[in-house]
């Protein structure tokens, strides 16, 4: 009698052993999620959303319209401040402007659409060149050669009191 | 062999390592007396340690080592970043906290005796957090380029230039040259966060593991009952896991109410700006201004390292096995005079330098 009661008490010791063991677990599992969630909130707000941030536009100021040469290309380079995170950073690039007495002026992106190289203008072979990867653009920036597939990137431009502004995103 | 058999040996050996550390690691077991209210130092410093990691892994993404733009990119943080106020105030009230809770520590392993045989080396490991900690307190003063951190960053250069023979290579090596400059910068930032990170985790580890093998002191009582045990994993963890949650919050919401101080950027040539040093080196400041002359090696360096290196020592120098506090009075009344001086020496500087700042 006595030898079987204290083994059911065993028993159900080791039962609840177990039980207890399980739930001290479960335990660990939510303190340990709480835990990264925890760490993970400032993770997302200090590295996550301030990367989400689009570039702004800017207009800038290239001179006066009249001063580019008729029927032809000409490279306009621009430097300027813009806030890089925490300090204010030179930025400096340059564009395609295309003067043509039909269409007037067309402002193209010197960024070539396969892998971001510059493309240069060629007077010579009247192609954009891109030094990278051999990819040509004729002189309305439609891809003729090499893997570029998209054509250069038009930018918006105006003209205010005689001068071209074009708008520049970074 | 048939394939199938061949295969689970191949692939045994990675998945057996982290099946088998896992197992050892749920068989692990402390003695229950582990949990009680004076061992919650430990458990508190792991927390903080955390915490500091967490937190300056996080500074260091906006944080770029140049002086002035140094100073923008902590503000960009601070002010401009969500949660970069409390992120910051982090960083800054843990190791605050983090100082006192080792003084606790330690208090409770010199009057407990924890220090005696076999846990000699646990206690040396223990004592070596207090050279390393001030290291990364002071080198971190002066990535924020305000005036407080140029400031103080100066008048510890002098104090330690002020050691014979070593003291000027020594404050060269830390600056990289004669300026407190870029150079200097990038060498305390490259301190702050690669070097002393990689000895703090060493050392943690080291102390973690001499802890497990030389186990932890019994009751102070001497008859030899058998000690019931606990689990290490879960009870042990999930006291650590709610432990860092609730300082986690706990810490955030005070950075978050009282925002850690940013000075004005710091001007090398403001000779108006006297730091007022900080309340963990008052008694170390007093202590150096007590010693004038060539006497001043005395308080910069013999009596400060002469204590360390005592601390360091105590096990060596009281061997007996007894632990309790009432049986060992030398230890005791050489430990509360040295907690006086040092206590009177802060009350001192604290006067000095807070309520007579004229002086
Ligand atoms: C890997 C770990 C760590 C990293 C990556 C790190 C990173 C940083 C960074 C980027 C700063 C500059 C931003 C600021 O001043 O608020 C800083 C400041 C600071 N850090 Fe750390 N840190 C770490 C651990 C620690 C530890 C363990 C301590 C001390 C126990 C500490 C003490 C300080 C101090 C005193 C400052 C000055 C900021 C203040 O005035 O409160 N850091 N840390
Ligand atoms: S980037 Fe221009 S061709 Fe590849």
């Amino acid at each position: 009698m006595l030898e079987n009661k204290v083994s059911i008490s065993r028993q159900t010791a080791v039962e609840n052993q177990f039980q207890i063991s399980r739930r001290a677990f479960l335990t660990t599992s939510v303190l340990a999620g709480g835990a990264v969630v925890l760490a993970a909130i400032p993770m997302v707000s200090i590295v996550v959303l301030p990367s989400l941030k689009k570039g702004t536009g800017k207009w800038v100021d290239f001179g006066k319209a009249d001063k580019l040469p008729p029927d032809d290309f000409s490279m306009l380079s621009y430097e300027f401040m813009t806030k890089d995170g925490w300090i204010d950073l030179p930025q400096r690039g340059f564009v395609w402007a295309k003067t043509d007495a039909k269409n007037g002026v067309k402002v193209f992106s010197s960024t070539c659409s396969h892998l971001a190289c510059n493309v240069i203008w060629n007077r010579d072979t009247r192609m954009f060149e891109c030094p990278c990867h051999t990819g040509r653009f004729d002189p309305d920036g439609l891809p003729v050669a090499g893997p570029p597939k998209k054509p250069l990137f038009l930018l918006p431009h105006k003209v205010e009191e005689g001068k071209i502004l074009v708008h520049i995103t970074l | 062999m048939t394939e199938a058999q061949s295969e689970t040996t191949e692939q045994e050996p990675l998945f057996a390592a982290a099946g088998g550390g896992l197992a050892i690691l749920l068989k692990v077991e402390v003695p229950a007396d582990a949990i009680c209210w004076h061992r919650f130092f430990g458990a508190m410093q792991l927390a903080l340690l955390c915490l500091l990691f967490l937190s300056g892994g996080l500074m260091a993404f906006a944080y770029t080592p140049v002086p002035g733009t140094a100073y923008d990119s902590v503000d960009y943080f601070q002010f401009s970043l969500p949660l970069g106020n409390v992120v910051r105030g982090l960083h800054h009230y843990a190791w605050n906290l983090l100082l006192i809770v080792m003084g606790l520590h330690l208090l409770r392993a010199l009057i407990l005796g924890a220090y005696k045989a076999p846990r000699q080396i646990v206690w040396i490991s223990g004592v070596a957090f207090f050279l390393v900690i001030p290291l990364f307190i002071i080198t971190g003063d002066l990535l924020p380029w305000d005036q407080k951190g140029y400031w103080s960053t100066q008048v510890r250069f002098s104090i330690i230039a002020s050691i014979p023979v070593v003291g000027d290579f020594l404050v060269q090596l830390f600056r990289g040259g004669s300026l407190t400059g870029i150079v200097a910068l990038t060498r305390l930032y490259v301190l702050h966060i690669l070097l002393l990170p990689c000895a703090l985790v060493l050392l943690i580890g080291l102390h973690l593991y001499f802890l497990a093998t030389r186990g932890i002191s019994g009751p102070l009582s001497d008859d030899e009952i058998p000690r019931p045990k606990a689990l290490f994993m879960p009870t042990i963890v999930n006291r650590w896991l709610a432990l860092f949650i609730l300082t986690a919050i706990g810490m955030g919401l005070v950075a978050w109410h009282w925002p850690a101080a940013l000075g004005d950027p710091a001007d090398p040539t403001d000779s108006a700006f006297i730091p007022r040093p900080e309340w963990w080196v008052l008694f170390l400041n007093q202590l150096v201004a007590i010693f004038k002359g060539p006497f001043m090696v005395l308080g910069s360096a013999i009596i400060p390292g002469g204590l360390v290196f005592l601390l360091g020592a105590l096990p060596f120098l009281d061997r007996s096995p007894e632990r309790r506090p009432s049986k060992r009075m030398g230890v005791m009344v050489a430990a509360a005079v040295v907690l006086a001086a040092v206590t009177v020496l802060s009350v001192m500087g604290y006067v000095e330098h807070f309520v007579r700042p004229e002086h």
